[in-house]
């Protein structure tokens, strides 16, 4: 048994080697803002498309045809003049306005540095509601990861419990950490 | 030497096991709810009789609520966080770690509905995951859960480099392992190399 739980336990954290370290160094930088620079470098340029489109949803997916640009298209909106826009990758949010009259568009993006990109990264999930596939795949790694995670405490725990010689000091972890958990959850939930 | 990295490996692993287990409880959280609107219908809702001071702002008046209900793991309202119901009505969302408690200021009925919408478990615990001690405001029993989340993503990286090593000195030409690094090491550069 203890041979078998080991292979899964190691199995289960190669497998989701990159990601846990993706997130713990990502968590590190949540926990501690102030150790890191995370202001994005900001880029612009303007340009003109055809004037007079009155559809905002195939006019973003030219522009990024046309541009060369990949994300995720958000907070489409019509102004007074036009559109206004966001293509966005984690790490990388691109902002368009487009003038209706005169197709002139204004574009301005904001490129995270390599921890801003772990940060985005940390939040982004859900395999259902991206239109952009890249990311509803990163969903799936995302919950394959989180498998993993359980499948690590959980056969941690069975393998550290066959080890009858850290059973005693072990127990006295595990039991503070139960009763830790127990005691907030109930404080929280039923305060 | 990799006696004593196991040990640390297991007392480690042992003294943040909820946490662990909550993280990847999270994951799949989010993997769900991303994709849905949070909760919005209230579990309960009640009346409490409240009359708002002549000429009081709506930040004043705010700030008489949280002080006169003094809602559960709630925090003052900021500024930017009044809002007003399409009657109206001064509304005021005091989001908090179980929800919202949504409370409406009927002035002319001169009291206060206070409505509690409430997350549930896995909510719950996808929210506790991300308390930071970064976050000086939070309430006393979330900054204690966020000490030992702090013990605990230091724990993770740790798990990460202790785990490494332990594979690499007793279990090397483990094929299957080399496979699993493999596939999860590929599946994370190609998405990185994608979504950059």
């Amino acid at each position: 048994m203890y041979r078998t739980l080991r292979t899964i336990h190691l199995l289960a954290g190669a497998f989701a080697l990159p990601m846990l370290l993706m997130y713990a160094t990502s968590a590190v930088q949540m926990a501690h803002p102030g150790w890191f620079r995370l202001k994005p470098a900001v880029s612009e340029s303007r340009f003109t498309l055809p004037a007079g489109s009155n559809d905002g949803r195939r006019l973003a997916y030219n522009l990024m045809a046309a541009r060369n640009i990949s994300g995720e298209l958000q907070q489409l909106r019509s102004t007074a003049q036009g559109y206004e826009f966001r293509i966005v990758r984690p790490g990388t949010v691109h902002e368009i306005r487009y003038d209706h009259l005169t197709g002139a568009t204004h574009l301005q993006t904001l490129a995270s540095p390599f921890i801003g990109v772990l940060n985005r990264l940390h939040h982004a999930a859900g395999m259902a509601h991206h239109d952009y596939l890249p990311l509803t795949m990163w969903g799936v790694l995302v919950a394959l990861a989180s498998m993993a995670t359980v499948t690590l405490a959980g056969t941690g725990v069975w393998m550290w419990w066959l080890r009858r010689q850290q059973r005693r000091s072990g127990l006295i972890l595990v039991g503070a950490n139960l009763a830790f958990t127990l005691a907030v959850f109930l404080i929280l939930r039923l305060g | 030497m990799t006696g004593l990295v196991r040990k640390i490996h297991i007392w480690a692993g042992l003294l943040v096991l909820s946490q662990l287990a909550i993280y990847g409880i999270a994951g799949l959280t989010a993997g769900v709810y991303a994709s849905r609107a949070r909760p919005n219908r209230p579990r309960s809702v009640r009346h409490v009789s409240f009359t708002p001071p002549a000429n009081a702002t709506d930040r004043q008046v705010a700030g008489l609520i949280y002080q006169q209900l003094r809602l559960p793991f709630t925090r003052p309202m900021p500024d930017w966080f009044l809002r007003h119901t399409t009657d109206h009505h001064l509304l005021l969302d005091f989001y908090n770690i179980n929800g919202i408690y949504r409370v409406t200021v009927l002035e002319d009925e001169q009291r206060l509905r206070i409505e509690e919408i409430r997350n549930n478990l896995w909510l719950f615990m996808e929210d506790i995951h991300a308390a930071t001690l970064a976050d000086d405001g939070a309430p006393m029993p979330v900054r204690l859960w966020a000490l030992w989340n702090e013990v605990a993503l230091w724990s993770l990286a740790g798990f990460c480099l202790s785990g490494a090593w332990l594979w690499l000195a007793t279990s090397r030409r483990h094929p299957w392992a080399w496979s699993a690094l493999a596939a999860g090491s590929l599946a994370f550069a190609i998405l990185w190399g994608t979504l950059r």
